[in-house]
Parts: structure tokens; sequence; C-alpha cells
């Protein structure tokens, strides 16, 4: 038995000395907790840890396989998306108890606090007192047992799993029913009592989901859409993309869900130019030899930066908004091209961990294929809030993509219309999401960046708040991004451009004298190597691609991306579109696109003077417009329209 | 965004000293609000006398705030006893009968008023706990009861009037300390506005004590004011508030922001987390309840 003090020893020694105990198969006992956070976690060996007293906030949180004893209390998050192993509580536990576990046990001997077992897909939460408001709130899977009251909304749009009920239904949340229990699962439910030696007599009631909102309740007529710029410019008020989306919702009721980027004009980095004449920048053998790109991002609060031979990155995309082979297309190139990937929602494939040199991991709010395993095995890690195309909004899969393999790695029941959470169970302020972000820091020893997927909305706020809570950079991304699915008005109408969000972020980062201590990587519709340089002059220090490297990869831009029936194998699950994507293939074409942008960058740099692309500034744009001006505060030089730098810069 | 902490003592002889209880409880959860920190204080009252304090500053403009301040006093009648600064805060005894809610406004408008009270005082300002104890010694504070609060400035800015806990401008004793975020501020700011009361501020916490002090001199009692409260404010709120003889709390139907509480026969201490509460009783495991959403409850000393 080793002994930890927390007398004694930091929580991040302890922390250490616990998982080196637990790889050598030691049991450990904590000494004097006193409710301190992050106890235990990221522990990965099947090991007894014993608590003597009461832990802080996500106590076991990102395990697997330990068995944790803790005599009193635990805060919010215990067991936070524990895979196997067990962890009984002596006393309360706070609010999301068992928030995301995929297959662990956790008992409770005294009561729970709100939003229970929030989002779990696998496992057993049994609460021997009595659970509080929205206990089971959005369960995809696993079994909850609670044998004292249920509190208010019990199972509250809960889509997967079960809820067996000893004690009074206080009341029933939204799409949860009380149906028939069987005596199989009444007998496995007292074998668990037993093994856990909690008597308990009494009879039960089960909690299902009622089914009535998994999936839109009509589905929508297929027809390709009309891009909004086919009527955009005309004055043809009551023009035929307006008409057809009257249509479509008159028979549907809803709004219409779409994919692909928003197709609306804004002011963009095509209404910015080079203040120099670059048309001499084809001149000279070899720009990308002349010019540093070389850029780290990530490293300036110690953990190991991403090292990118330019400053580029692939922007987040899931798989299953993406096919696997997709995604695997998209690792290569970027593993060719010396940069980052980024898995998106929706977990890590060996295919594509193998594939990319250097792979950020995303957690999402509904903790969707998010584990410690593939936490250990990612060179970043990444927070997703919200994104460019929908900011607010979670992400949507209709069910044609949720396969069972695709569920399977999700955790969440095949066949849905799988609405993402639009927030996280544990982040509810920038309070909650310092704890939350030491906890990922804790669980994977501090080596890797962390890192915060901000969509433009409030970006004046916001980007303090990431930079005082500590994350090591920002992903940026304006309204011009695309998204597998999301409803039409809100890809076209809510958001910031991405030209707006980068300036309101130097501004507000500056206002608070912090510019220095936070990376700004921006995304959000770039096209191409000319426009990532002037998201680099405007003072991010990198830029992701996402459309433009899906295009490369043989994207035809139909906007159907939600549907299903992608033909090209891209934005689908099923086998018979995805056999048709030659992975290897178009990982050569988004490779060789990449190494396009890699030449404009590295020419219209030495273009304007630099040797290295750290060296651009603001000083080297004007304003082509008086939006375009406004927004970024550049001198407007509205007589350079027709010197356009894509004519001359080719 | 932040962490809150409260603390009552039941009765006399509790060898527990309030303002390090205080310190203790905000440093256990400084991580929730690194920007700034301040408690509200409940000592010793004098009949007939006002604790009044000022954040003025330690620039030239001090002086100046002091002159315009000690021209309010005398055209109210408010003669000083004692005036002291310290650090950037101005703290003033004054005796005083005349209309509490005028005199305030008169004085808000000469000077950044953190606090009025015959018991309460206010000390805020930007850093953690311990800074704020070595520049205002809270920690050789021995009062009845008080609050604490530790912020992260998120939509408004780091400056000392802006950190909590708030005085209810316009009301004698009456504190609060907020985590949380009230969406309907401006509206019901609009409605108290429309009945004459002042704000010196935009922050949400400032409404809520105002909110509740407005209430309380409507002879409605504090528990009574922080029912009513849950119905009008929305959003998400974990609060504390504090008069010169209980202390209560109200948590939004949501409960999204944490709230934690332990009681025993000598003391009621919340906090937002239960490694504040465990800074009072090192080594041992508490016996501590969470508050269920959409609830509220007082506490008061009993005599």
């Amino acid at each position: 038995m080793v002994t930890i003090d927390l007398n004694d020893l930091e929580i991040r020694e302890a922390n250490e000395r616990i998982r080196e105990a637990a790889a050598q198969g030691e049991s450990i006992e904590v000494l004097n907790p006193d409710a301190r956070h992050h106890i235990g976690v990221g522990v990965i060996h099947p090991v007894d840890i014993h608590v003597r007293g009461s832990a802080g906030y996500f106590l076991a949180g990102l395990t697997d396989t330990p068995r944790f004893h803790v005599e009193s209390n635990v805060g919010w998050g215990v067991a936070d998306n524990m895979y196997q192993g067990s962890v009984v509580v002596g006393g309360n536990a706070g609010a999301i108890a068992g928030v995301a576990i995929r297959g662990a046990d956790l008992v409770i001997k005294g009561n729970m606090g709100s939003r229970a077992g929030q989002v779990m897909k696998k496992g057993t939460l049994l609460c021997c007192g009595n659970a509080n408001f929205m206990a089971g709130y959005m369960m995809y899977g696993g079994r909850m047992i609670i044998l004292g009251e249920s509190g208010e909304r019990l199972g509250e749009d809960m889509s997967g799993g079960e809820i067996f009920l000893g004690g009074n239904l206080t009341s029933l949340g939204s799409d949860a029913e009380v149906t028939d229990i069987d005596s199989a699962e009444v007998d496995e439910i007292r074998e668990f009592l037993d093994r856990y030696e909690i008597p308990f007599k009494g009879s039960f009631q089960k909690v299902v989901n009622a089914g009535k909102k998994l999936r839109y309740s009509t589905s929508e007529r297929q027809m390709r859409s009309i891009p909004y710029f086919n009527f955009s410019g005309d004055s043809d008020y009551w023009n035929r993309k307006i008409q057809e989306d009257v249509y479509i919702k008159s028979q549907i009721g809803r709004y219409r869900v779409r994919g692909y980027g928003g197709a609306r004009e804004l002011p963009h980095l095509s209404d910015i130019a080079f203040r120099k004449d670059i048309s001499m920048a084809a001149i000279g053998d070899d720009p990308v030899g002349d010019v540093e790109m070389r850029t780290k991002i990530g490293g300036k609060n110690g953990a190991n930066p991403l090292d990118l031979t330019m400053p580029v990155l692939i922007a987040p995309m899931s798989y299953g908004a993406l096919s696997r082979s997709a995604k695997q297309a998209i690792a290569i190139a970027s593993g060719m091209a010396g940069i980052a990937e980024n898995t998106g929602e929706g977990g890590m494939s060996d295919a594509q961990r193998d594939a990319a040199g250097q792979l950020i991991f995303q957690m999402l709010g509904g903790r969707l294929g998010w584990n410690i395993h593939d936490m250990n095995r990612a060179d970043g890690l990444e927070i997703y809030i919200s994104q460019g195309a929908k900011p607010g909004f979670g992400g949507q899969l209709m069910a044609k993509k949720v396969t069972k393999e695709l569920a399977d790695i999700r955790g969440i029941p095949a066949g849905i219309d799988l609405r993402s959470p639009s927030r996280h169970p544990d982040i509810l302020g920038a309070d909650d999401l310092v704890i939350k972000i030491e906890e990922l820091r804790e669980a994977t020893g501090y080596r890797l960046p962390v890192s915060v997927k901000l969509g433009a909305g409030r970006i004046h706020d916001d980007i303090k708040i990431a930079v005082k809570d500590g994350f090591d950079f920002v992903e940026l991304d304006g309204m011009q991004g695309s998204t597998g699915a999301g409803g039409a008005e809100v890809m076209e109408y809510v958001g910031i451009p991405t030209l707006a969000a980068i300036c309101e972020a130097e501004t507000a980062l500056a206002s608070i004298g912090r510019r220095d201590d936070l990376e700004i990587v921006l995304m959000g519709g770039i096209r191409d190597g000319i426009e990532a340089v002037k998201g680099l002059c405007l003072g991010a220090d990198a830029i992701a691609l996402g459309t433009a490297a899906i295009i490369a990869g043989g994207c035809i831009a139909c906007m159907q991306c939600h549907v299903g029936q992608c033909v090209t194998g891209i934005a689908t699950q099923d086998p018979e579109h995805e056999k048709r994507y030659k992975s290897k293939v178009e990982a050569q074409h988004i490779y060789t696109f990449l190494e396009s942008v890699r030449w404009q960058i590295a020419a219209i740099t030495k273009a304007l003077g630099h040797s290295n692309v750290t060296g651009l500034s603001r000083d080297d744009l004007v304003a082509l417009t008086p939006e375009a001006a406004e927004i970024t505060g550049l001198p407007y030089e509205p007589e350079r329209r027709n010197a356009d730098v894509f004519q001359e810069a080719g | 965004m932040c962490g809150i902490a409260g603390i009552l003592l039941k009765r006399d002889g509790v060898t527990v000293d309030t303002g390090r209880a205080l310190i203790d409880m905000l440093d256990g959860c400084q991580h929730r609000g690194p920007d700034s920190t301040g408690f509200a204080l409940y000592g010793d009252q004098h009949k007939g006398q006002l604790k009044l304090r000022f954040y003025i500053g330690t620039d030239n403009e001090a002086g100046n705030a002091i002159e315009r301040l000690k021209a309010v006093f005398a055209e109210h009648g408010a003669e000083v006893v004692e005036d002291e600064r310290i650090g950037g805060a101005y703290r003033v005894v004054v005796r005083f009968d005349g209309d509490l809610q005028k005199f305030s406004y008169a004085v808000e408008h000469a000077a950044k008023t953190m606090s009025i009270g015959e018991s309460l005082e206010i000390v805020k300002d930007i850093g953690s706990a311990h800074d704020v104890d070595d520049v205002y010694d809270v920690h050789v504070f021995k009062g009845t009861h008080g609050l604490g609060h530790v912020r992260l400035a998120t939509e408004s800015d780091v400056e000392p009037e802006a950190s909590h806990p708030f005085w209810a401008t316009g009301f004698s004793d009456v504190a609060i300390v907020h985590n949380g975020q009230i969406t309907n501020y401006w509206k019901m700011r609009r409605r108290l506005e429309r009945r004459g009361f002042e704000f010196a501020t935009d922050n949400d916490s400032e409404l809520l004590a105002v909110y509740l002090a407005d209430k309380m001199s409507q002879g409605i009692e504090l528990k009574e004011a922080l029912k009513t409260s849950i119905d009008d404010m929305d959003g998400t709120f974990s609060f504390l508030v504090s008069t010169k003889d209980e202390i209560g709390y109200a948590k939004d139907r949501l409960a999204a922001k944490p709230m934690i509480m332990f009681e025993n026969d000598d003391l009621i201490a919340i906090a937002s987390e239960e490694v504040s509460l465990n800074r009072l009783f090192p080594g041992q495991a508490l016996d501590t309840r969470e508050p269920p959403p959409g609830s509220y409850n007082t506490w008061s000393r009993s005599i």
C-alpha cells in the first residue's frame, strides 16, 4: 500500500505518484483529501484506491479499471468518463455524478446532486439515497438505479438506457416514460446490490425513453438545395430559393437542415489587399526555401507544442459527418504536409491516428468517443465550445449516418437523429471551465496543449475568458465555416464573419494586455494561401483549412452533407457510397493542395519583404471596401480593387 | 463567474475569527476567480453611527474625492467621527440620522461607494484573498458573520468597484455575493428605476441586492424575499445575502451553479465548493448538504 498525504503534496505531484503506483499494481491510500479536486484522474490500472475523507470535483475522472473507495463525500462529476472499474462513495455526491461513464460501476451510499448520469453511455450508477433534478439527463445508455426519490424530471431527454427507481417518482422528464419491468432485470439489480452489500428489499419502477423525440417526425423531401448566391444580388424578392424554402417548410413544419458552409456574401479576407505590389511574388525559384514557416503552437504554458512545417492546421471535422475513408485521407495528407489534423466530434480511429503526424483530440458536450486512452495518444486536447457555422448549437447527425459501427464508437443508440448537446455537462461558466481544463491536464500529466474551439459570437468577452482560464491556444472559427448539418437560417445569419472575428479577438486581448499569452488559429472559410497570409497579417498565429481540404479531396459542393448519401463517399457512412472514395488517391490531392498553400504563403511573405511568417503584420494590408475598413481599422484604398491579387499572385 | 463563501456564527463565544475564516474559504476556491476578491464583514455597531467605505484609489484624484465627500457629509448633516485611508479605500464613521437613501445617492455621486451600514463594511480590491488581506488586514476582523467572493471578470472590466460583494445601494447593511448571471437584468432594473432607485454599476449582483433590500424595506422577511427572487430572476444563479443579523441563500431552478453547506451548533458555512468548507476543518470529512434547485433559506443569530 502506497500512502499519499495531500497535506504534504500538491495534487499534481500526488496524481503522478498515484499513477506510478497504479502502474506497479500497488494499492493506494490518500490521506487528508479535504475535498480537493481531481484526485486520481487518469489512472488506467486495476488497483484499489482508498480516499480517507471527502474528495472534490472529478474524483476518478478519465480513468479505466481502477477501484476507488471514498469514505465520505465527492464533488461534481465523480467518475467522469470512467470506462471500466468502480467508485464507491460513502457519503453524498455533488452534481453530474457519473457523467459520461462508459462501463464503470458507481455506487453512492448517500444522496446525489442534479443531472446525475448526464450523457452516460454504459455501466451502472447506483444511488442509495435520493436523486435530484434531471437525473439521467440526455442519458444515451447504461443503467441507473435510485433507491430513494427520483427528484424532478427524471430521465429528461434520455435517448437510451434504463432507470430503475425504488422510491417515489417526483416527476418524469421530457420524452421519458414508465414501462414494465421483467423479473430478469430485477434479478440483475439484486445481484448488483448484493455485490456492493446494499440491503434493499423494495420493488422498482422502470423508466425508459418514450421515443417521441429521437427522430425528426417528418423528413425533408430530398432535393438539391438552391444556394443563396443564385439569387443574392438580384432584386427578385420572392425568388425561387425563397419559394422552395417556404414550400418545404409547409411540408415538414420546421426549419430546413443542410450541410456545407454559408453561401451569403459577407465581408471577408477578400475585401482586404496587400499594401505592396506582390505581382513579383512568383519571381525567384524557391520562395519556400527562402521563408521560415515553421510554427509551434500550444507551448506557452509548458506543454509540448504542436510543431508545424507551416502555420496551417486542418480544421476539426468529425468521423461521423465525414466517412472513415475521408478522415483517413485528410490525416494522411496532413502527415505528409507536416501539419496537424483534428478529430472533431465522435472519437479517434486507429487509421486516423496512424496516418496523422500530429493529431488534436476534440471533446464535445456529448463526450462522444472521448476517452483516456485516446487522450494519451493525442498530440493536443481541445474543448469545443462552439463553431462558426452555427455558434451556440450542437452538432446534428441524421439517422442515416448513425450506423451501428458509428454508434458503438460514440456509445449511443444506432439510428437516431443525433442532436449533440449544445453545452457541456460540467462547463456552465468560466469558473467551471477552469476546473475542467485542469482535469484534462492532470489526467495527461500536463504534456499536451489544451485548446478551445470558439465559434465567433461574443468574441470580445469569450476570448478574454479563454486566456484567463489558461488555454494554450484558441481555434477561432468565423461565420463562413462549414458544417456537416445545421439549420439553414442559422448557417446564413448567425455568427460573426471570420474577418471581424480575428479583429475583435486581437482588440480584446490587447485591451487586457494579454495578447502574448494566447495563440490564435483562425478558421472559417479560408480558401487558399492568399487568404491564409491575410489572416496571419491580421494577427493569427496560424490558420486552419476545412472545406478547402475536403474540396481538394473530391467534394463536389452539392450541400447535401447531412443526407448521408454523398456520392463522392466523403460525407456518408454508407459502405456502398464510401467504397467509391479512394483514400490514398485523394490524400495525394489534398497534400498537393496544401503544398500550393505553402507556396503561396511563402511567395507572398517574401514579396512583402519578410523572411519569416512571423514578420507579417497589419502594416502589410489595406482595405478595399468601406465595410472591411470599418471592421479592420485598415486604411481604405478602394483604388486597389482592380489590382486583384488573385490574378497577379498566381 | 466566481466563487462565493459565507459564514455566520450562531451564538456568542464561538472561537472562530470570521475574517480569517473567509480568507481561508476563498483561498480554497481562488481558482474560480483570480481577478479580484472581496469581503462583506459585520462587526460592532454604535447607535447613531454609520460606517462608510469608498474606493478612491491611490492617485491624485483620491484627495479630490475626499473633499467632495466631506462637502456632501456637511450638506447632509453627517458629522465625521473618524476617517482613514487604507490602500485604495477611504473609511469613514459618521453620526447621521437623516434620510439614508438620499444621503447614499448623494455620496455615491461624489465617490465610488462600497458600503454603508451600522455594522457592514465591504472590503474589496484586485488580487487574491491574500493580496487583499495584505493591504486591508481582513484577518484581524472578528465579527459575527460575513460573506466573501472571488471573481473572474467576464463581461465587465477588472476594477475594484466591479468586484463583489455588492452593497444594496441606498439600503443600510445589505450585501450580496453571487455566482451566475441574471438574464432579465435590464427588465428588472428598469422596474426598480421607475420607482426611483439608483444603481451604481451595471452589475447584475447589485440588482439582486437592491431587489432584496427593497422587499425588506417594505416589511417583507428576507426569507420571503429570497423566495420571490427565484420567481422574478431569470438565469443561472447561486447567491448569498447578508443583513445586520442574518444570512441567506437562493439557488436557481436549473441547479447550474454549485453551492454546498455545512452546519453545526456553532456555525453555518456556505460555499461554492466543499474544498472551501474543508478549509475550516482540515483533515475532517464533513457532513455537508447541497441545497436543491430552486431552494432558499436564512439563518440568524440566536441571541
